[in-house]
């Protein structure tokens, strides 16, 4: 404990005296490095809050006094494209994640479990497909979709989302459960338990963590999603909110200040998101860091 | 080694594992997420694959087999030809520069306290971002009259260059873009790797007499192997996919195909121009090339990570 506590003392004196001058720089020199990194976002908060000819004449000034005209435009469109991508995205997003979670939680129990060379062929199989561009499968699953009648549908998008992210779910829980002794298993199996009540009352709660990544990972990436809404829900109104800032490009070319509330709107419910899992987050990364 | 796996465990296994095994086992846990990986993934890709043989055109009545018509076309196509060559440019600025970049940063910002967690924040902010909004706001900063343009004609600049309107430069602005936007994902796996260097690691070569390039080149570099291979297969996956920021910001242009990378080729092919079976041999060759990086990069990457 004492070495320890020395090492940690150690470390400050080091620094110390390398730099005792010189303190100030990091923290000046990592400010200005972010804001120049934060600028592009900045333009984009202040115009938000501006009318549309001050974003002409000053586009880098505070928005001051700030306007909160941009954004009323936008939710109340008479075309209601905000809402309807709105409900959409939420739809698309809560049902994608909720059954990926499950069913890769569920498969990279087995793969994990399971003995024999088939399981092991089936995880190669499926890791696989963490490279396959989406570009490469669009065409035949928008065939596959037709086949099902699921095309223009959001359950067609779900499903397709669903097929597309198992490789990602099954990578990060298959990892996770081969760090639960078996043991804890055939422990609720001794004393009764099926197959599904151990799965769900043992070993599901212990995987919190890889849930966490999981739903926190592909929850930005399905919301975030452009190609698969895009083609598969088709142009009927009421896209996703991404599809929807696309359409909104569209209509007013120079008008910044209406896409700009457009955009502002459509990520708000991610960045909330984000900065609610944030902590996990880093680990989901952090986890793959340290096991390469 | 041997303390930790006796044989007389190993030999256990089978008949522990039986209550977990099994076509049951299988059926309930395994089928179901297997079966959707097959029919949205696996067979879409044969399928790509078989429709690459034909002139598939939903155009036409019929679908005819044309054998490897469509690669044959390919290989003198010159589209074809730039679209391979921009992949390539964008997938070197896209895994260079937020390695190198993020590399710096990190090493800025490996310090507790608040103010460093919150600089973080700001990075990883694009990252969480969809695509289409950080091309939204690069492309009213850098149209020919846009925020960037406007800045520099204030700045005495009189002609400033056309970021998106030129050819010869929209492939790299739409490339930087894309390196900016996952910045802030190799800043954090890097802030992972530094904060998981042992202090003792670099006292110890302190007092043999190494300075601190010393120490960053013999020390914390190996010790960051595992950081570069995640972020180095994360970027390559992304600029392979690159598609959404070329759409939305130049749709390929300016001129012909100035800015289309393959996968951007791909999804116009089938779904602008109709010919199915042309783009299915395009993601064939596509798929190809992925692969085989994949695999050469993941081997060269890992063997780096055993050697230390």
């Amino acid at each position: 404990m004492t070495l320890v506590l020395d090492r940690e003392r150690a470390r400050p004196g080091v620094a110390a005296r390398n730099g005792r001058a010189r303190t100030w720089l990091r923290p000046v020199a990592a400010v200005l490095v972010t804001a120049c990194f934060f600028l592009p976002l900045y333009l984009v908060l202040a115009n938000v809050f501006k009318p549309g000819d001050e974003i002409v004449r000053s586009p880098a000034a505070l928005p001051f006094p700030p306007t909160l005209d941009n954004l009323t435009a936008v939710l109340t469109r008479t075309d209601h494209l905000f809402w309807f991508g709105l409900i959409n995205s939420v739809e698309i997003t809560a049902i994608s994640i909720t059954v990926l979670t499950v069913l890769s939680a569920m498969l990279g129990h087995y793969l994990a479990r399971a003995a024999g060379p088939l399981p092991k062929i089936a995880l190669a199989v499926l890791l696989c497909g963490l490279m396959v561009p989406p570009a490469v499968i669009m065409t035949p699953i928008t065939e596959v979709l037709r086949t099902l009648g699921l095309m223009t549908s959001v359950a067609g998008v779900v499903l397709s989302n669903v097929g597309y992210y198992v490789p990602f779910g099954v990578f990060v829980f298959t990892g996770f459960v081969k760090t639960i002794p078996v043991e804890l298993e055939e422990a609720a199996a001794l004393d009764g338990a099926g197959r599904f009540r151990t799965f769900w009352q043992v070993i599901f709660p212990l995987l919190r963590p890889a849930s966490a990544s999981v739903l926190i990972f592909l929850g930005t990436w399905i919301w975030n999603d452009f190609l698969n809404p895009l083609i598969i829900l088709g142009p009927a109104s009421g896209t996703t909110v991404t599809v929807g800032v696309y359409r909104a490009i569209g209509e007013h070319q120079s008008d910044y200040g209406a896409v700009f509330a457009f955009m502002f709107l459509a990520s708000i419910p991610i960045l909330v998101f984000y900065l609610a899992f944030q902590k996990h987050f880093v680990k989901g990364l952090t986890g793959g860091a340290s096991k390469g | 080694m041997t303390i930790t796996s006796p044989p007389s465990r190993t030999a256990r296994r089978p008949s522990r594992r039986a209550p977990l095994a099994g076509i049951g086992h299988f059926l309930a846990f395994g089928a179901p997420g297997l079966l959707l990986y097959l029919g949205l993934v696996l067979v879409p890709v044969i399928m790509s694959v078989r429709s690459s043989l034909t002139d598939e055109n939903p155009l036409h009545r019929s679908t005819r087999y044309t054998g490897l018509a469509n690669y044959r076309e390919l290989l003198g196509d010159p589209a074809f030809h730039r679209a391979l060559g921009n992949t390539v440019i964008v997938t070197a600025i896209v895994v260079v520069v937020p390695n190198v970049l993020g590399l710096g940063v990190a090493i800025l910002l490996d310090r507790r306290g608040r103010l460093y967690h919150a600089l973080r924040a700001v990075f990883f902010t694009p990252v969480v971002l969809s695509s289409v909004v950080v091309s939204v706001i690069w492309q009213a900063l850098l149209t020919d009259d846009g925020m960037v343009n406007s800045l520099l004609r204030s700045a005495g600049v009189d002609h400033p260059p056309g970021w998106l309107s030129d050819p010869s430069i929209a492939l790299y602005s739409v490339a930087s873009i894309i390196a900016w936007q996952m910045l802030g994902f190799c800043v954090v796996v890097y802030l992972a790797g530094l904060q998981g260097v042992p202090p003792e690691l670099h006292e110890a070569a302190a007092l043999d007499g190494a300075g601190a390039g010393g120490r960053f080149r013999h020390v914390t570099w190996p010790m960051l192997a595992p950081a570069v291979t995640i972020n180095t297969v994360m970027l390559l996956i992304t600029a392979f996919k690159a598609y959404d920021h070329i759409q939305v910001i130049t749709n390929g242009g300016p001129g012909d195909g100035t800015t289309a990378t393959i996968a951007f080729s791909v999804v116009t092919t089938a779904f602008t121009g109709n010919r199915i079976g042309y783009a299915a041999a395009m993601s064939t060759v596509m798929l190809a090339l992925v692969a085989a990086i994949s695999v050469l990069a993941l081997r060269f990457l890992q063997r780096r990570e055993v050697n230390l």
